[in-house]
């Protein structure tokens, strides 16, 4: 598996880093330049900088194209495969688990239905 | 009662936590017996056809799980660790139509004992992706949409840690 030309990994790389999550939790909330990004962190503008060239290679925000004014902005399309995939393993596991909790009711219910014997209860139905 | 909640953490770990009322050694059991498991492995309305679980260190696991529509959807994976009563860490990996992986997950399940009832913890993470898994992942939760205001209040949330 070629880790490197895929993009879900890409984006989950780049939002492994809490301070890039934080730099696109400020995005979402509209443009934003490398100055006002860098403010509340006490952090060089190279450091931002670099953060910065992380998302923008794993797509998640875009850059204006004016030299001094480089507005950044947050880009959906990556976020949206990530948000995904967490949707699809929140949902998988939390009905799964869900199962597994009737059938635990299940079971101990049969257990109890089979008197006083220690047995464990055999499922016969 | 079961209680559960959820929290998505760094690295795009799901953290999901349950309280079974139920004794630790039964929930151990109902992972780790293959019969047990094809019960409840999935989503709603989801069957295991094949389910076979070799709960041991390096032993595998081979489930292929039937969604309601009648899709296949076959997946492996190795136990890393298995520790009763306690703890089992495995990879899965959800297979392509030729049999190759797409994506695959760790996951780590805790089980502690708590006043007679039973607190697990399941961790799970992405550790290898293809360029396929989104799109597999799209298919197999048609009509899931997540909007993008949902994340973006997630990754506020857990900006600050």
């Amino acid at each position: 598996m070629q880790l490197a030309t895929d993009q879900l990994s890409t984006t989950l790389a780049a939002l492994s880093d809490s301070t890039r999550r934080a730099i696109l939790a400020r995005l979402a909330g509209g443009e934003a330049t490398v100055t006002e990004l860098a403010a509340p962190f006490a952090m060089s503008m190279p450091a931002v900088s670099r953060h910065l060239k992380v998302l923008e290679h794993a797509g998640l925000i875009t850059r204006g194209r004016e030299a001094q004014w480089r507005p950044c902005r947050i880009a959906a399309a990556p976020l949206k495969d990530v948000a995904d995939w967490l949707a699809h393993y929140q949902r998988f596991w939390t009905e799964s688990l869900d199962r597994l909790d009737e059938y635990l009711r299940d079971a101990q219910k049969k257990e109890k239905n089979h008197g006083h014997r220690k047995h464990h209860a055999k499922r016969k139905a | 009662m079961a209680t559960g909640s959820i929290t998505p953490k760094e690295r795009h770990e799901l953290v999901l936590t349950r309280v079974f009322d139920a004794p630790r050694e039964l929930v151990f059991k109902a992972w780790t017996d293959p019969k047990i498991v094809a019960k409840w492995w999935g989503p709603h309305r989801f069957t295991n056809p094949v389910c076979e679980l070799d709960a041991r260190p390096g032993g595998t696991i081979r489930i292929h799980m039937r969604g309601p529509d009648g899709t296949v959807y076959p997946m492996t994976g190795v136990y890393q660790e298995v520790f009763a009563p306690e703890r089992i860490v495995f990879t899965s990996a959800a297979l392509d139509a030729a049999g190759n992986p797409m994506f695959e997950m760790l996951t780590t399940v805790t089980f502690a004992e708590e006043g007679g009832k039973t607190k697990q913890i399941l961790r799970t993470r992405v550790i290898k992706s293809t360029a396929e898994a989104p799109r597999y992942l799209a298919g197999m939760e048609a009509g899931w949409t997540q909007s993008l205001e949902r994340l973006t209040a997630y990754l506020a949330e857990h900006s600050k840690e």
